[in-house]
Order: C-alpha cells, then structure tokens, then sequence
C-alpha cells in the first residue's frame, strides 16, 4: 500500500484527499468552500453553464498566446496543410469597412444553448452536456460533416489526418469531428478554468474570462452585468455561451 | 389488370462484356479509392475544413435524386394509368434500386468513420433531417421490392397500382428529404427552403434523361428495339422537366435577390469571375438547359433517336454540374460572422474557399454509379426485367383494349 | 449432394466462428505493473469476459455525463497493463507486445480504442524521457 502512494502525482493526490474530504466534512459545507468543485463520481450539472467573456479590447495583435495553450492542451498538431489542419481557436482580424479601426477577436465554439449542429447531427454524437458545453461523443461520430456544415461560426474541424501519440485526456482521431470543448477535462477535475485564459492571464493581457454564468456571484456573471457585450450572429437566436465585449 | 408484355432474360454477349467489364473497372476504381482514403485520411481529397461536402456528396445526391426520379416511369404507368410505360415498370423499379444502391455507398464510403455505418443505422437523432432520411432511404427499398414483387407476380398485378401510388408518395418524401438536407443551413446564404422543390424537379429530369440513355442502350446493345411512340414521349417528358427545372432555379434565384442581405452571395454566383458563375451560365444554362431544348425542338434531330439520346446526356451533364454548384458553391463562399467588417484569419475566414476536386473523389463516385450499373446487369440476367420489344406494334396495342380482350 | 455440401460449409463456418471464444484472453498471462498497483480492478475471470462492457459504460458516463472516477477509466488501465520493454520504451499498440493488442490480433477482434485514445501511459514517458536526457 504504501508504494502505491508513493507513486501519486499530484493531482492523483489532490483527488484523493478531496474523496477523504466529502467523506469527513458535511457535503453542504463542502460544496459552499470549493465554488464548483464537483466530486468525480458526481455528473455535470445543469445548475452551472459554463461560459466565457472575450474582451477584444485587451487582446492585442501579435499575441497568440490563447491558440499555442490550446494546441497544446489538446496535442493539437499541424500538417503544413492549412486548408484541412485543424483549429479549436483562432484569431480572427476585424477590420471596420467604414472606419478602418482594427480589432482582434479570438474564435471558436460558441457553445450555443440551440447549437444548429446538435440539431443536425444524424446520430446524436454533437451533443449539449448538461452544464452547457458542446460537444462531439467520437464514439457515435460517423464523420458525416453535417455539423460543420450547419455551424454558422465555423468552429467544427474534421480530422483529415492519421494522429499518433494523443494525450490521455484529449482523445483524438481520424474520421472524425472535434472543436473547443471548453477543456472539459479541466473543469471535471476541478480546475475550472481553460488553457487558453489560463495561457492569457499568464501573459497579463486578462482578455479571456471563463465562468459560470448562471453563477450571480461568479466574475464573469457580474462583468456582464457591468459592461455591454454581444453574442455573434445575435440575429440566429441561438444564445451562445461566449461573449464579446468591444466589437 | 394483368401485365401481358412478354419480358426476357438477358444472356451474355459482346455488348453485356463490354459493359461488365467497363463495370467493373469502374468498381475496383471506387474500391481502390475507399481503402486509400480509409487508411490514409481525407487529406487525399480536395475536401477541407472549408468545403466540407465535396465531389462524392455531388455523386451521392445525383444518384440518389435520380434513382427517385427514375420510379417515375414506373408511377406513370401505375398511378396514372398511361398504359404505354407498362413494360417498362419492371426496369423502373430495379434501375431505382441500382441508384439508390450507389448513391448511398459513395455516401457510406466517404465519411470519416465509415466502419460505424451501424452506428449511423441504430443510433438516431431525430430532430435530424439526416436520420429521417435513413428510414426514407432504406423504406424506399422495402417499397420497391413490394412493388416490383407485385409487378412480378401475375395473380398480384391487380395491386401494382396500389403499391405504386404508395411508392410514389414514398419517392416524393425521399426527394423532399434529400432537398431538406439543404434547407435547414441557418447560416448559409445558399440555401433555403426552395432546394426540395427544385430537387424534386431535378429528380424527374435526372430519371427521365438516364431512363432514355438506358432503352437507346437496350436498342443497341441488347436487341430490344425501340419504337417511335416512346421516343417522343420520353422528347415529351424531357421538355417538360426541363422547363420546370428551370422555372423553379430562377424563381430560386428571384426569391434570393429578393433579399437585400443575400445580394453578395447572388453576385458571387452569378455574376463574378470564378468557377461557379462559369459553371452556371456555360454548363448549366447553355449545355445543360439550352442546347438540349435546342436538340429536343429541332426538325431532324427531334425524331432521331441518337438526337434524344444527346439531349439526353447533355441534360445529364447539365443537372450534375447544378448539384455542384448548389453543394460546392454554397459552402466555397464565405460565412459573415462580424457584418461591417472585414474578416481576415489563418482559418480562411472572409476567403472564398478553395475546392479542387482530387482524383480520389472522382474515382470513389465513378465507383457508386459502377456499382449501381453491375447490379442492373446482373438484375436483367438473372431475372426479366427487360421488355422483348418495344417497338410500336407492342407498345401501342396495349392501349388498344380490344385487342387485350382476343388475347 | 448439394444439402451435404452446404451442411459442410455451415459446419465449418460456425467452427472458424466458434474457435475465436478458445483462444480469446485464455493464454494470456496477468500482465500487471507491479510497481503502480498490487491486482486489477475486478478479478480476472471478469475482467477477461467484461472488460469491454466496463470500459464502454465509463466512456458513456464520460463524455456525456462528465463522470471522470478513475476505477474503470481507460487511462486507469493503460498505467498498469502497459509496461515498458527491456529498452525502456513502450510496445506499439500495432504489435502483440501490447496488452490489449495481444489479445485482440490473436482473436482478430479490432480495438477502436486507440484510434484515438493514448495507447502508452502518457506521464511516465515524459519522466523517461528526463531520465534518460
């Protein structure tokens, strides 16, 4: 036994004590301490609906500090053939038609509350989590492309390649559609937060918040609250779970 | 109401080898293609993360459509009587299967994880138009082979048009389906509503077109002449479906200009220097829709059969290059995330898309019209399928009932 | 004639059929690294007839319900049953050195899994490589 615990890493030993933990102190305490800080055993709950708040004001021009920490979270790699490589976010370059002002905007899955590509999907494998995050279930994606079709920010990527060497937390592979998954895996083990605001902070531009917003306490719920923002393509309705602030 | 047309069994000769072996050829095209693409990835292909559909779903579609169009020969003669097309019920019917046969497995063949096919087959969505067409399609089976049994069977004959009335609203579902595949884009300016109508149109057009191809084939090459009487009415049907295909593309086009927000896309397709506006003015609406009325309305080539049979494929010719353009063009042109602004980034955003077809995709579609095509010629010598004669005296003295009553 | 010819062929094929249940997971020896953990999660006999069962409900209850416990997760089962060879290095998923592959190029039974998952246990690789450096 104890050469077993000799060999946990740190997050391993992080969980562990966090079991010994709902196991000692009351779960009502517990839960008020640890914001979202949901057990392993415990499913996504539809009392939280994670989300962002992109503030392109502070997202500057030669920084892609958001798109490295993705790739790199997910062992993104790229083939040298950009029309079929695959991106979770990118950096979008606005500029005005009438003013010629220019603004940075990182893209990706807008998490939607009606994703047109969950309402498209054959099988069933784009689904809404029940916190709110969109995802693809690989396990029923046939590859049918339908969802990039439908999706009206370009978010989906197919992957066009043969993947070796994938991370144990990001599975990936030929054959089949993928895009942001807000880093899943992070939030289901506590850290709630994402490589790219993580990636942002780090490089102190704070352009990236990620949150809870049905959270009224939550940092983003009380930006939104405090600043204009907007939804892209606010006009189809589909109530997406990031937002902008400064286009 | 019995069938009383004598049908043969096709035998080999020099004309089913040459066929087979062009057949087959075709198929180990498609195969060699599948196993590149399933090992390999779609990299091989022109497809990308930008057009997502490329030339196999323009194959699938026109196969599909066509094969829903090509019944209806069979539903003239069922569901409305025209006693005429009888004898050709029975290779309605099976060219229908054929079709719909290659049409769905270029469809199978290229998605990304074709080996889940049963996965697409017990899992459903069915908020998705794609899924319900899963049931339309493999329905659409079940029925033909309902109706071909009844067709098959004389003691059953009386109930062929009971059966084809139920095939026929079948087929129209089906075609309404696949249009529906384009319907629901929100984000895509290219599509709306319009696409079933217009892919029902285009189906009646397809099937009649490759329907006649096939009998002037049958002339040539298996010995079943063809009479006069037919002739003109397959000049007939081609005329009047590709005036409807036509009507309903510019009221499609109309009804987009209507909108102020869809004058970009419009100009885009219509009037700018790129492939599509070439593709729509030159292959579609000169040798697509014009050229063939031409033929069709000219003194001499009218009544000549190799001059229907031009029209024939040109027409063919013409309602492939308008699936292209309606699959391709549409997602080539680009989505407008940020109205006002210029959109720039290392994702092709604001870009139009490029697409080039690679010889992978070109090989995989030839593949499913190959299979669609052997499984015809192994249907026609195994079973009889064929008419033995189709020239005038024993097509037109089916509408004469006198002389059904001295038989 | 014909019925017995065909009798013939249905014989052999349920036999060709059938042989795949002998040899699956029977020669197989348990294969543990001993250095994280003392046995597997479920006793052999099981794990050997279940494991799949287990590992397609875990991947339910992940992806679409966020459930991430460790007991039945593929991870879980590659840091133990994946052990380094003699050189230091791990096996290719592609050869029979691989646990799972083992099995399953004998039984001739595909495993999807590692068509995206990580086939190798991830960490360790890493410190190897520091190691070795």
């Amino acid at each position: 036994m104890k050469k077993y615990e000799i060999k946990l890493d740190r997050r391993d030993f992080l969980k562990s004590s966090t079991m010994l933990g709902v196991s000692t102190i009351a779960p009502g305490v517990f839960f008020q301490q640890l914001a979202h800080g949901r057990d392993l055993d415990e499913p996504a709950s539809s009392k939280i609906r994670w989300g962002m708040l992109i503030n392109t004001n502070q997202c500057t021009d030669e920084c892609d500090a958001c798109v490295t920490a993705c790739n790199e979270e997910h062992g993104i790699e790229d083939f040298g053939r950009p029309t079929t490589d695959t991106q979770w976010i990118r950096k979008l370059t606005l500029t005005s038609e009438t003013t010629e002002e220019s603004i940075n905007v990182p893209m990706m899955c807008q998490h939607c509350e009606n994703p047109p590509c969950v309402d498209v999907c054959p099988t069933g494998a784009s689904f809404i989590r029940a916190d709110g995050i969109v995802l693809v279930n690989k396990h029923t994606c046939i590859g049918c492309r339908y969802c990039m079709m439908s999706c009206p920010y370009k978010a989906r990527s197919f992957v066009h390649e043969n993947l070796e060497n994938q991370l144990p937390h990001a599975p990936r592979g030929k054959g089949c559609v993928e895009s942001c998954n807000l880093c899943v895996h992070k939030i289901d083990n506590g850290e709630n937060n994402t490589a790219c605001a993580e990636a942002c902070q780090k490089d102190g531009h704070q352009a990236i918040l990620f949150g809870d917003l049905n959270d009224v306490e939550s940092d983003i719920s009380k930006q939104l609250k405090k600043y204009e923002s907007k939804e892209v393509r606010s006009d189809l309705g589909l109530n997406t779970a990031v937002r902008y602030r400064g286009i | 109401m019995r069938d009383k047309t004598d049908y043969i069994i096709i035998e080999f000769s020099k004309a089913v080898f040459f066929f087979g072996v062009v057949v087959l050829s075709f198929i180990a095209l498609g195969f060699y293609s599948f196993l590149t693409l399933e090992h390999e990835g779609h990299w091989l292909t022109g497809m990308n993360n930008q057009v997502v559909w490329g030339l196999p779903h323009v194959f699938a579609i026109f196969l599909i459509i066509a094969a829903s169009g090509i019944l209806n020969i069979a539903s003239i003669s069922s569901v409305f009587n025209i006693k005429i097309y009888k004898p050709l019920g029975r290779l309605s019917a099976l060219l229908a299967i054929c079709l719909l046969t290659g049409g769905l497995m270029v469809l199978v063949l290229d998605l990304g994880r074709p080996d889940r096919l049963i996965v697409a087959m017990t899992t459903f969505n069915f908020k998705s138009i794609f899924a319900w067409n899963i049931f339309l399609y493999s329905g659409f089976m079940a029925v033909i082979a309902l109706y071909l049994w009844m067709m098959f069977e004389a003691r059953y004959n009386k109930f062929v048009g009971k059966v084809g009335t139920f095939a026929f609203i079948w087929r129209i579902t089906l075609t309404t389906g696949t249009g529906s595949i384009f319907a629901f884009l929100v984000a895509k300016e290219a599509y709306g509503a319009l696409a079933a109508p217009l892919f029902i149109a285009l189906s009646l057009l397809m099937g009649t077109a490759i329907f006649y191809s096939i009998l002037y084939w049958m002339d040539k090459g298996l010995d079943v002449p063809l009479g006069s009487e037919i002739i003109a009415r397959f000049r007939r049907l081609l005329i009047y479906f590709i005036f409807t295909v036509f009507y309903i593309t510019i009221l499609s086009h109309l009804t987009s200009l209507y909108v102020t927000k869809n004058h970009d896309f419009e100009f885009f397709l219509l009037f700018s220097d790129n492939i599509y506006t070439l593709l729509f003015w030159v292959c579609q609406i000169g040798i697509g829709t014009i050229l063939p009325l031409f033929i069709l309305y000219n003194k001499k080539l009218s009544i000549s059969p190799l001059g229907i049979l031009l029209a024939s494929l040109l027409v063919i010719f013409g309602g492939f290059t308008m699936l292209y353009i309606i699959i391709i063009s549409g997602q080539a042109y680009p989505l407008d995330l940020f109205p006002g602004y210029t959109e720039n980034s290392s994702f092709y955003d604001g870009a139009i898309a490029s697409y080039t077809p690679s010889i992978y995709e070109i090989m995989l579609g030839l593949g499913g019209v190959g299979i669609s095509a052997a499984i015809y010629i192994f249907a026609i010598m195994i079973l009889d399928f064929t008419p033995k004669n189709l020239d005038d005296e024993h097509t037109l003295y089916s509408n004469n009932k006198e002389k059904i009553k001295t038989e | 004639m014909y019925k017995k010819l065909s009798l013939k062929i249905l014989l052999t094929f349920f036999l060709i059929l059938f042989s795949g249940a002998s040899i699956t997971h029977e020669n197989i020896p348990h294969n543990i690294d001993r250095s994280v953990a003392d046995k597997c999660v479920e006793p052999t006999d099981i794990m050997r007839s279940q494991h799949h069962i287990f590992i397609k409900q875990q991947s339910h209850d992940t992806v679409v319900k966020g459930i991430r416990t460790q007991k039945y997760s593929l991870n879980n089962c590659i840091n133990c049953h994946i052990k380094p060879s003699a050189n230091g290095t791990y096996p290719s998923v592609k050869s029979e050195e691989h646990f799972c592959s083992g099995c399953h190029i004998a039984a001739a039974a595909q495993v999807e899994c590692f068509d995206c998952h990580a086939s190798k246990p991830f960490k360790k690789v890493v410190e190897k490589v520091k190691d070795s450096e």
